[in-house]
């Protein structure tokens, strides 16, 4: 299983660096991961609004959210939200949010 | 010139079999003859000690070595155990008349290498023959399933020396066809050669429980436990469908109310749930057309009712038969006449074709494509339609289970003909068509490198033909719209398109075929089409 650095802490992660383990998330590994996402300095409130939103989705119906609903309900839009992580929503928002990697064909 | 290989190879320990040179590919044009990066990723150390990737440096599976001789023959008995067990009726009841059929008659003219996007695309890779893994399949059957002695096989030039490395080259190489059996169309005796890519799958998963992660665990049996591939809860479903709703009333200003577990109703229509997460305009148009049309519909919330996908016809025909089984169950619960499938192409072949194996009595109930309806629709004038909205060049994807497998050609185009003012066909077309390059489950393969080969590789042929049917509008500035009636095929497009920058340097937006119908229709004040969505 490969595994990843983050701040001083090791985590297990799937290949494309999704955690593995949800309840291994804290603020730290979002914040230490951040650089690893190509995220310049520290993180914003704007990141933790869609980092939280994308948690508080999951916490309530087990996927993460459509991104459609996710811009909607944050008024952040996709340009913003590729502005703030550069992997894009999936690869890198809900990476960040702790969340495993999207499955079926979405 | 790619080196030449031969079967012998695929049983030689250490190094890369096959190197995918980027000099060697199929050309594009321009602007995409130069692109800055290498086309496939490659795998980092750590990767390759964990992971076998000596079939052509790319990983579907990623295997690991056995650790000791014991455990090596372990692995080669178990294969050779479910290898045998696909020629017994008992324990192939789905192909193995095709199967056989294939085995014993190509004689390896290669006409079949000539229609496959893959082999082509590649530059003509040896490893990517279609003939490939038969041939392989054929020389271990000689060997150690029938045991003929040396002289035999010495004549027929069929040795091979079975270890580890043969078959995890070949796990890898069965996950390197997207089955779009364009090489059974062209064969003049009609063996299948992709079908020969599916049982070799079919061994791996069901003898030794080797699969790909995305099609098995997070797939099949994710479906068959919460009720859909995509993790999508009953309870997640009905968030969306509000979200819809809104959506909908926003757009157009109707209230829309989409019917859901309504007993009785004409049809059940069943969505792969991907449309629900990544392409919910699709769901959207769907609701807007059928409100209009009048049509006796619902949506249902039972597990696989909600979700048309059926992964196991690529790889499994036990989750293949559970899956088919609870979609049927739950049309049957709602006591509706018939199941309808909406736009997506392995869900037709699996749902209406070869599900017809499994579905016995009253759970055999009449299952369709929605294509048909769609067409009936727009030729009918139930609803009014003005092709001047759709005013921009449109091209059309064939999927291939919907198209050269089950010859659904005519309805798609009659409609785009009447809707479509500036509507081309790619060539060649129709059952001929070429694969979006994320067939038999690939588009959903998200992992390692894997989604860079099938945007450098099997995708190529198709974005090519893309690109050619647009040629005389190229640029950016000239919106346009690559019509997709499949979520499977729309998720290759999408990957293939962001690992191009395809919106950036052309401006193709890729979508179904539902929402340009819907964009047509006269009642509705603005476009329904999004641009931005690209």
């Amino acid at each position: 299983m490969p595994q990843v650095e983050v701040g001083g802490k090791t985590y297990e992660v799937d290949e494309d660096g999704f955690l593995q383990e949800l309840d291994k998330w804290s603020r730290d590994f979002a914040k230490g991961y951040a650089a690893l996402e190509g995220i310049e300095g520290e993180l914003t409130e704007e990141h933790w609004k869609l980092i939280d939103y994308i948690r508080n989705y999951y916490t309530q119906f087990g996927i993460a959210p459509m991104i459609r609903k996710m811009c909607k309900d944050t008024g952040l839009d996709l340009k913003k939200i590729y502005a703030l992580f550069p992997s894009g929503p999936a690869k890198g928002a809900c990476k960040l949010a702790g969340l495993s990697k999207p499955t079926g064909c979405v | 010139m790619n080196k030449i290989i031969h079967i012998e190879d695929f049983s030689r320990s250490g190094g890369q079999l096959a190197q995918i040179d980027p000099a060697e590919l199929m050309p594009l044009p321009p602007p995409y003859d130069k692109m800055s990066k290498p086309p496939i990723r490659q795998l980092t150390d750590e990767q390759r000690k964990r992971m076998d990737a000596s079939l052509d440096g790319v990983v579907a599976i990623g295997l690991t070595p056995p650790a000791n001789p014991e455990e090596e023959k372990a692995f080669i008995d178990k294969f050779l155990a479910g290898l045998e067990k696909l020629f017994t009726i008992e324990n192939n009841w789905t192909f193995l008349q095709p199967l056989v059929h294939t085995l014993d008659y190509c004689v390896k003219c290669q006409i079949c290498s000539d229609a496959c996007p893959t082999y082509l695309a590649s530059g003509r890779q040896e490893i990517y023959r279609p003939t490939m893994r038969a041939e392989i399949l054929r020389r271990i059957i000689s060997k150690y399933i029938k045991k003929e002695n040396s002289l035999v096989r010495k004549f027929k030039a069929s040795d091979i020396d079975l270890n580890w490395q043969t078959l995890a080259r070949l796990a890898e190489l069965a996950y390197r066809c997207t089955l779009c059996r364009r090489c059974a169309q062209v064969c003049l005796i009609g063996c299948d050669n992709a079908l020969i890519s599916r049982e070799i799958r079919k061994i791996f998963s069901q003898q030794m429980g080797i699969a790909p992660k995305e099609l098995h665990e997070k797939g099949a049996v994710q479906q068959l436990k919460v009720g859909s591939s995509t993790g999508m809860t009953p309870a997640a479903l009905m968030n969306i469908i509000e979200f819809i709703e809104e959506e909908i009333e926003e757009k157009t200003g109707r209230k829309i109310k989409i019917p859901v577990d309504k007993k009785g109703a004409d049809m059940l229509l069943i969505h792969n749930a991907g449309e629900f997460l990544a392409w919910p305009e699709n769901l959207e148009a769907f609701a807007i057309l059928l409100d209009a049309a009048g049509v006796d519909w619902t949506l249902s919330t039972e597990i696989a009712g909600y979700d048309s996908v059926n992964y196991g016809v690529w790889y499994d025909d036990f989750q293949f038969s559970r899956v088919a089984i609870r979609q049927s169950l739950a049309a049957k619960s709602l006591g509706v006449r018939k199941i309808s499938l909406g736009e997506c192409g392995h869900a037709h072949k699996a749902g209406i074709v070869v599900a017809d194996r499994v579905l016995t009595g009253d759970l055999n109930i009449p299952r369709e494509s929605i294509l048909p309806l769609l067409e009936e629709i727009v030729i009918s004038g139930r609803v009014k339609l003005d092709p001047s909205r759709n005013n921009f060049p449109v091209t059309l994807h064939d999927p291939c289970n919907m198209v050269r497998l089950m010859g659904i050609v005519a309805p798609q185009r009659r409609i785009l003909k009447k809707i479509c003012p500036q509507f081309r066909e790619m060539t060649p077309h129709g059952v001929e068509n070429y694969c979006c390059g994320g067939g038999s489950g690939f588009a959903i393969m998200q992992s390692t490198n894997f989604p860079d080969w099938r945007s450098a590789v099997s995708g190529r042929m198709k974005f090519k033909q893309i690109l050619d049917a647009f040629h005389d509008v190229p640029g950016p500035e000239v919106k346009k719209y690559l019509c997709a009636p499949c979520s499977n095929c729309k998720g290759q497009f999408r990957d293939m398109f962001e690992y191009y920058g395809v919106w950036e340097k052309s401006g193709i937006l890729y979508g179904g075929l539902v929402e340009l119908i819907v964009n047509a229709m006269v009642d509705l004040k603005k476009p329904f089409i999004q641009w931005e969505w690209h």
